[in-house]
């Protein structure tokens, strides 16, 4: 009856976790106590509990969180690129390739009438357009960078506060184990720990049975170690055997040690990150790159980081750059032709947009004397003999409105020898097609991170659900063995009456004949 | 394999939730008529989205300056229909002139009316469209006949303007003055050769010294048609480019359509079968989820 007991006890606990997260079912384990031998035979004495362990399979575990770390990984990288696409807004009206489309056009109309005031101030208007547009542009990215770098420092941090509760769950259940018992709610408790960390990093979870470890159970799990390893299982060495273990177990005193995740920037020694990520360590081992995939990995690839000797690589530094570029190089080009021209008053043509060479895209803008006075816009080509300018003259208007088309190997500034074109510009290509495959870049890596996205999501419901096929409460299964064990409670307690019956004639009846 | 209450209901939750993705994707596309709204709905088309856009907007811009030049070579050749006119009258008065049966007030009149035709070929030559002289090269906000000290200076400045019609097609739209005012062997104009046949009516001449005049007469009218019949080559031209340019317009609307429009009939099909979907995915996790087995035991 006691044993058949404590399976009701086991059973009205699995049901009342039936949705406690991370639940493993547990089960009694039945086994015969030892028979007594009588002349004839062995006579079976009953049953006892063995113990009561979780049904769970560890490999699935493995599995599931390395799927976890994954999804993480795409998660986070494809959230910050679907950021950097509204941003970019593309194609629509209000995007940078339509307010540039305007610019041109503002030009087209000034060729057509240079003498014409309104046709001039709609070119400043428009080139200040351009300018608002891109330092925009360079200021939301920035500001989304920064966001991410506050993000990348929480799960920094978050991360080191879970390795810190698994030290202590792996405590409390060192106090239970060598006593023989299973703490079948702490490992649960610290499961849930783990796989929550699997989705920031991948990591690798080695159990230990201290030598030193009383009268555990055979079964015992033991301490959990956690190491942080590649996607591929591989792990991080700094070249003397040493490993990237967050959380390490002595193999005979169990005791621990912890190891702090440390992500450093390049302008910052410590927190807040600044600057591309340059450093990633755990106690003195290096991780030079983000093969660690998880939601750590996915920010941190997004945000920008300086490992294994490549600098600035990165999503955001990417499209930063390319921002950059196309500012210096239609900024450059602009002036270099409009420098060539005279404007309406005979004067030769000043700098039409000013900007600064380290920082194109946030500092360009239409240069103020222009604004003031559209008639400086030197939309002329020649003067005449007296030191003036004719008013009809619209060649220099005609070779601005042709930068559009052109080429970068043809263009003009690059000729004067200080500034050659920026990388990754190929001398056939023109602003137009830089900017488009700018979107066309940013348009495939995005949707291949949803589309890795999606598929690992699939695969991660699978493990799940597998995991849940072993350890999830089954509502109807647990009241079908409450029946069972209640019927078997009940047929224990009646042979405790056919024995009582059996005494109480032993007892009473026996002996008694002719009474 | 052992199934359990919570992953069928995980189950039912993940399948809802992709149909109404399915179902946003699809109330996305009949909103805008666009087949993406965004790069990484489509990179491919997004990318040709953009230099559609590109050849459009060039389009409309080459329209609107072939405008700009239709009008100026229109203006351009209604003034030189007008001069014509006006040489044609001073031909015909200088005929009659020749006669020397004509007496001394008569010359005197037609010296009055050669004098007043002359200004009127001055004024054509002072056209403007809009706020620029059309015959004054490329200085188009000066006259070229200026009042200097009380004298007035006839002279034309120099210059095309080109205007680009269609990607790298230039067309110049002006009648520079030199080429139609002046005699290119002498640098002689059309005034000063009508101020010399003034002079000579005035002075006496005979009837037959003026006739000599008529060959000269002859030769402006001459060139005044010759540069009429370049701007009516121009204007041909320019039409012709319209026509292209507006056919152009269409198609590469058509393209840009063909490349980003969704089919509304295929979408909103669609919208309905995944409507349906959707209704059987509700119904059968309700279905599925709600009995159990307690509802069944004593």
């Amino acid at each position: 009856m006691h044993a058949q007991r404590s399976a009701l006890y086991t059973t009205s606990h699995n049901i009342a976790n039936a949705n406690t997260k991370g639940y493993t079912r547990q089960r009694v384990n039945f086994s015969t106590t030892n028979p007594y031998n009588a002349i004839f035979g062995q006579i079976g004495t009953g049953v006892q509990e063995g113990s009561i362990e979780r049904i769970r399979e560890s490999f699935l575990d493995v599995q599931y969180r390395l799927e976890n770390s994954k999804h993480g990984y795409y998660t986070q990288l494809s959230a910050a690129l679907s950021k950097i696409e509204d941003i970019m807004n593309e194609p629509t009206e209000s995007g940078l390739h339509h307010v540039m489309e305007t610019f041109w056009n503002a030009l087209e109309d000034l060729a057509n009438h240079p003498e014409n005031s309104g046709a001039r101030q709609v070119v400043a208007s428009t080139g200040q357009m351009v300018a608002e547009t891109i330092n925009y542009y360079y200021n939301s990215l920035a500001r989304i960078q920064r966001d991410l770098g506050a993000e990348i420092d929480t799960k920094v941090k978050y991360i080191n506060s879970l390795i810190a509760q698994i030290d202590e769950l792996n405590r409390q259940i060192a106090s239970v184990e060598p006593h023989g018992k299973l703490p079948n709610d702490l490992y649960d408790r610290r499961d849930v720990l783990v796989d929550e960390l699997s989705k920031y990093i991948n990591i690798k979870v080695n159990t230990v049975v201290p030598e030193q470890y009383g009268q555990h159970p055979p079964n015992a799990i033991g301490l959990y170690e956690i190491e942080i390893v590649q996607a591929d299982g591989s792990a991080y060495d700094d070249g003397n055997g040493n490993r990237a273990k967050l959380l390490s177990i002595d193999t005979v005193t169990g005791q621990s040690t912890i190891q702090r995740l440390e992500v450093t920037g390049e302008n910052s020694p410590e927190d807040p990150l600044s600057g591309n990520v340059s450093k990633i360590q755990v106690g003195n081992v290096l991780i030079d790159n983000l093969n660690f995939v998880g939601e750590l990995g996915g920010l941190i690839r997004a945000y920008g980081y300086n490992l294994n000797g490549e600098q600035g690589k990165g999503h955001l530094p990417d499209m930063m750059e390319r921002l950059n570029n196309y500012a210096f190089a239609f900024a450059s080009e602009f002036n270099a032709i409009h420098q060539q021209g005279y404007d309406l008053s005979g004067e030769q043509g000043i700098e039409f947009f000013i900007f600064n060479e380290n920082n194109p895209a946030q500092s360009i803008r239409v240069n103020d004397e222009i604004i003031n006075d559209p008639g400086k816009i030197a939309a002329a080509r020649s003067l005449t003999a007296d030191g003036k300018v004719h008013s009809g003259d619209n060649r220099n208007a005609l070779e601005l409105a042709k930068i559009k088309g052109k080429n970068f190997g043809d263009y003009v500034y690059l000729q004067n020898g200080e500034n050659g074109l920026p990388d990754g510009m190929t001398e056939g290509g023109t602003l137009d097609s830089y900017y488009a495959s700018m979107i066309g870049d940013l348009g495939v890596n995005t949707q291949s991170a949803m589309r890795n996205r999606d598929n690992v999501q699939v695969l991660l419901d699978s493990v799940e659900n597998q995991r849940q096929s072993v350890s999830g409460v089954s509502l109807d299964e647990e009241l079908t063995n409450m029946i069972m064990f209640q019927h078997a409670y009940n047929a224990a307690g009646r042979m405790i009456t056919v024995l009582d019956e059996m005494l109480d004639r032993i007892i009473n009846g026996m002996g008694v004949v002719g009474r | 394999m052992r199934v359990t209450q919570s992953m069928l209901t995980n189950n039912m939750l993940r399948n809802i939730s992709l149909s109404y993705r399915k179902l946003e994707k699809l109330q996305d596309q009949l909103a805008t008529q666009k087949k993406i709204t965004r790069p990484s709905d489509d990179p491919v088309v997004a990318m040709l989205g953009l230099g559609y856009r590109t050849d459009l907007n060039q389009v409309e811009q080459f329209t609107r300056n072939i405008g700009e030049v239709r009008n100026w070579l229109e203006t351009t050749d209604d003034a030189l229909s007008q001069g014509v006119h006006v040489l044609n009258r001073i031909r015909e008065l200088v005929v009659q002139a020749s006669n020397d049966t004509y007496e001394e007030n008569q010359r005197e009149a037609i010296a009055k009316e050669l004098r007043e035709l002359n200004e009127q070929l001055k004024i054509i030559a002072q056209t403007k469209i809009g706020d620029k002289y059309l015959f004054n090269g490329t200085n188009t906000s000066q006259s070229p006949v200026q009042l200097v000290e009380g004298e007035e200076v006839i002279q034309f400045s120099d210059g095309a303007i080109n205007i680009e019609i269609f990607s790298g097609i230039f067309i110049q739209t002006n009648v520079e003055g030199n080429d139609l005012f002046i005699r290119e062997e002498d640098g002689r104009t059309t005034f000063a050769l009508i101020d010399s046949i003034v002079n000579a009516l005035e002075s006496g001449a005979s009837g037959k010294e003026i006739e000599g005049y008529l060959g000269e007469i002859d030769g402006e009218i001459d060139r005044f048609l010759q540069v009429q019949a370049e701007v009516g080559a121009k204007q041909n031209r320019v039409e012709l480019m319209e026509n292209r340019l507006q056919q152009q317009e269409v198609t590469a609307k058509k393209i840009m359509s063909d490349n980003e429009d969704v089919h509304i009939e295929e979408v909103i099909t669609e919208l309905i079968t995944q409507e349906s979907i959707h209704r059987a995915a509700l119904a059968v996790g309700a279905r599925i989820i709600q009995p159990t087995l307690l509802d069944f035991l004593r």
